[in-house]
């Protein structure tokens, strides 16, 4: 099929007039590449793990040295910093407000209880706003807590062991010996678990998590810019103009939304191929299927921007209902956060979305390794959903002003 | 006498319950300047986007150059220009840049387009100013190319849709001579205007609407003459229940040619006011009306409006 030369050239004077708009080229580029940035890069320790820090406060009033080995078993954790605590920054994080994110409390007589065999009770305060450093904190110490409770209990053992061998030895001098030697264990770990990527699994990288998410979501609100242009046109007289013209309506309409997807196509394609030059962003093993994918997206995204240009009545109603629209469907299609960790309930209410199904394909091919047959049913899905926006558009759409 | 390019019979347009064209007719013949005058809201602007197939009429007919407004649409695209009233141009483009894009719009391209961009742009005599964006022009320079956009294909029927409102004396100017010159290469213009200084200078025949109708049309002359020749004595009369039979009387007067009532004000077109004035006043005075206001006026167009439908032009 062979499209009227007209149709170009209404798409050529589109992109004529989005090359001279910085502002656009902000809206569509700079703005998507920072928050993308910023936002892996913030949340990088989230997905990845490892490089979890704070700083513990501590106040040790053991009078023994059982307090002290367990505190040097919680900082030889990674990313755990000690620090002594005043009384009055004790008391401080206790009524809820400090600059650390967790305190803990060792009582005076918690190595005599140890020793004796009694239980004994540590404090840890939390600092409630901390969502990460102190949940980290708190399991180092439950952890260290956990390794001397087990070599507690084989110093018990060895104890009673070494007094049936000789029981002319001093129960309490043996009971010493061991937990002594039992603390100086503490700090070692003779069993280590050793995690690594799966055989072929590259190593996480969050802009594989976070660059999909908002390339379609930026691929919205470009869209939108598409939509109040149209609508633009149409407050402004240019699209009256054009329609007294020799020039069909579907050659008008058919141009500008060329335009549109055209520059959609090239959005998204510049987001992801920053993310993985510039950031290593993993592009999947089927770059035909990443392709159908970003070609799929693009369709979906300018045939909703048309339907948002056909109810609307003006621009700013586009730009009202448009921005609404887009925050939600980001919110519900895993735009912001994996539909994986929401209730099952919103992941169905999820797939109503557009980026849902995007978000699917894509992170399907990114993160999972799957191939382009793999990724048909999304695309099928999502070019389904595009063709019913563009139809309901175009029998909608009001080429005069009302 | 020049053949019709435009004949328009009973146009009606109506929108929900407003009937914005009410039964409109009539006729331009190839090679003059038609105007429309009346105030906002009279139907102009819908009659010229009847005319110029961006509407289609609830009932009636309209043919270009024998081509039907609906059933011969894309014919008289072709053969008609359109300079609506708001700038229809693209702001961050520049002026030669509007002009490419329209241009190619009408099937011009290559070294034809860039000529006739060219004369259009001197024309408007804005040539050495065709680089400059079109947020940067003033609202005169803007209308002038506005205007250039519906020159480029060489339309044989140019609808100009109130081309000079809010421009400055020396654009408006600017665009009269424009206009001129447009007629006199041949095409046939349209003019619609609430200003009746602009429709007496430009137009050879004039059409009259309000409310959606034609109440009178014809050249300047023959429109005047509605109003009397010799001018017109306008009265404010007292009490309000002046007598019964009193047009008559005064209609009887010599050289009194026609007389309208309106409440208390009495509308005496004459021959020559000057000389119809005593024997009215003797007449009034006769029959116990006081004057508490009179005016003499040669006619013109507002006041012919004013006598056509009681209110004023730019109301």
């Amino acid at each position: 099929m062979r499209l009227p030369r007209k149709l170009w050239f209404v798409a050529a004077k589109d992109v004529l007039i989005i090359a001279k708009d910085r502002g656009a080229w902000m809206s569509l580029l700079v703005t998507p590449l920072l928050v993308i940035v910023v936002v892996s890069l913030a949340l990088s320790p989230v997905y990845k793990g490892g490089t979890l820090h704070g700083t513990l406060l501590v106040t040790n009033h053991d009078t023994g040295s059982v307090g002290q080995q367990l505190v040097d078993a919680v900082a030889a954790n990674p990313g755990v910093t000690i620090q002594a605590a005043s009384n009055s920054e004790s008391e401080t994080l206790k009524q809820g407000s400090s600059t650390y994110a967790a305190s803990l409390v060792i009582p005076a007589d918690f190595s005599a209880k140890v020793q004796a065999g009694q239980s004994s009770q540590l404090q840890i305060y939390e600092d409630p706003n901390s969502t990460t450093s102190a949940p980290y904190l708190k399991g180092m110490i439950n952890s260290a807590v956990n390794r001397f409770s087990a070599v507690e209990v084989a110093a018990k053992v060895a104890v009673t062991e070494a007094l049936k061998q000789n029981p002319a030895a001093g129960a309490g001098a043996v009971a010493a010996d061991a937990t002594a030697a039992a603390g100086a264990q503490m700090s070692s770990q003779p069993i280590q678990v050793v995690s690594q990527p799966a055989a072929g699994a590259k190593e996480l990288n969050t802009f594989d998590i976070e660059t999909p998410g908002f390339a379609v979501m930026f691929l919205l609100f470009g869209v939108l810019n598409g939509a109040e242009g149209l609508l633009e046109e149409r407050d402004r007289g240019t699209l009256g103009r054009l329609l007294v013209a020799p020039i069909s309506k579907s050659a008008i309409l058919g141009g500008k939304q060329f335009m549109v997807l055209a520059l959609s196509i090239t959005q998204i394609t510049l987001l992801f191929a920053v993310g993985h030059f510039a950031f290593s962003m993993n592009t999947g093993n089927s770059r035909a299927g990443l392709a159908l994918m970003v070609a799929v997206t693009a369709f979906t995204a300018t045939a909703f921007g048309l339907l948002l240009a056909a109810v609307a009545r003006t621009r700013r109603q586009a730009q009202a209902i448009g921005i609404l629209t887009i925050l939600l469907m980001s919110a519900l299609g895993g735009s912001w956060w994996p539909l994986d960790i929401v209730p099952s309930f919103m992941q169905t209410l999820g797939h109503l979305t557009i980026n849902a199904w995007a978000l699917d394909g894509i992170k399907g091919l990114i993160l999972h390794g799957k191939d382009f047959y793999d990724i048909l049913p999304q695309a099928g899905v999502l070019f389904a959903y595009g063709s019913a926006c563009f139809l309901i558009g175009i029998k909608m759409f009001k080429f005069q002003k009302a | 006498m020049a053949d019709s390019i435009v004949t328009a019979e009973n146009l009606v347009k109506r929108f929900d319950k407003l009937t914005a064209v009410d039964g409109v007719s009539f006729t331009i013949d190839e090679g003059e300047i038609f105007g429309f005058l009346g105030p906002n809201g009279a139907g102009k602007t819908t009659t010229i986007s009847i005319l110029s197939t961006y509407l289609e009429p609830t009932s009636g007919t309209a043919t270009i150059d024998g081509f039907s407004v609906t059933g011969e649409a894309a014919r008289v695209r072709e053969i008609i220009g359109l300079v609506p009233q708001e700038i229809a141009l693209y702001p961050t483009l520049t002026a030669i840049e509007n002009l490419r894009f329209y241009g190619r719009m009408y099937n011009l391209g290559g070294a034809p387009l860039e000529r006739r961009c060219r004369e259009v742009l001197e024309l408007v005599e804005l040539w050495d100013r065709r680089d400059g964006r079109i947020d940067q022009f003033s609202g005169g320079m803007k209308r002038r190319i506005n205007m250039g956009a519906g020159l480029l294909h060489h339309p044989r029927f140019l609808l100009l849709d109130e081309p000079t409102v809010g421009v400055d004396p020396q654009s408006r100017e600017h665009i009269f001579d424009t206009i001129f010159k447009i007629r006199d290469s041949g095409t046939t213009i349209l003019y619609t205007s609430h200003y009746m200084e602009e429709v007496e200078l430009l137009c050879d025949n004039i059409a009259i609407m309000d409310k959606g109708r034609i109440v009178a049309a014809g050249t300047l002359k023959e429109l005047l003459k509605l109003l009397g020749e010799g001018g017109v004595i306008e009265l404010e009369i007292s009490p309000p229940g002046c007598p019964v039979g009193l047009e008559e009387q005064v209609g009887a007067q010599t050289g009194v040619t026609s007389v309208r009532r309106e409440e208390d004000r009495l509308l005496i077109s004459s021959d020559n006011s000057a000389r119809s004035l005593a024997p009215v006043m003797k007449v009034l005075e006769g029959r116990g009306c006081q004057v508490s206001n009179l005016e003499l006026y040669t006619p013109n167009l507002e006041k012919l409006f004013i006598h056509l439908t009681g209110k004023e032009l730019r109301e």
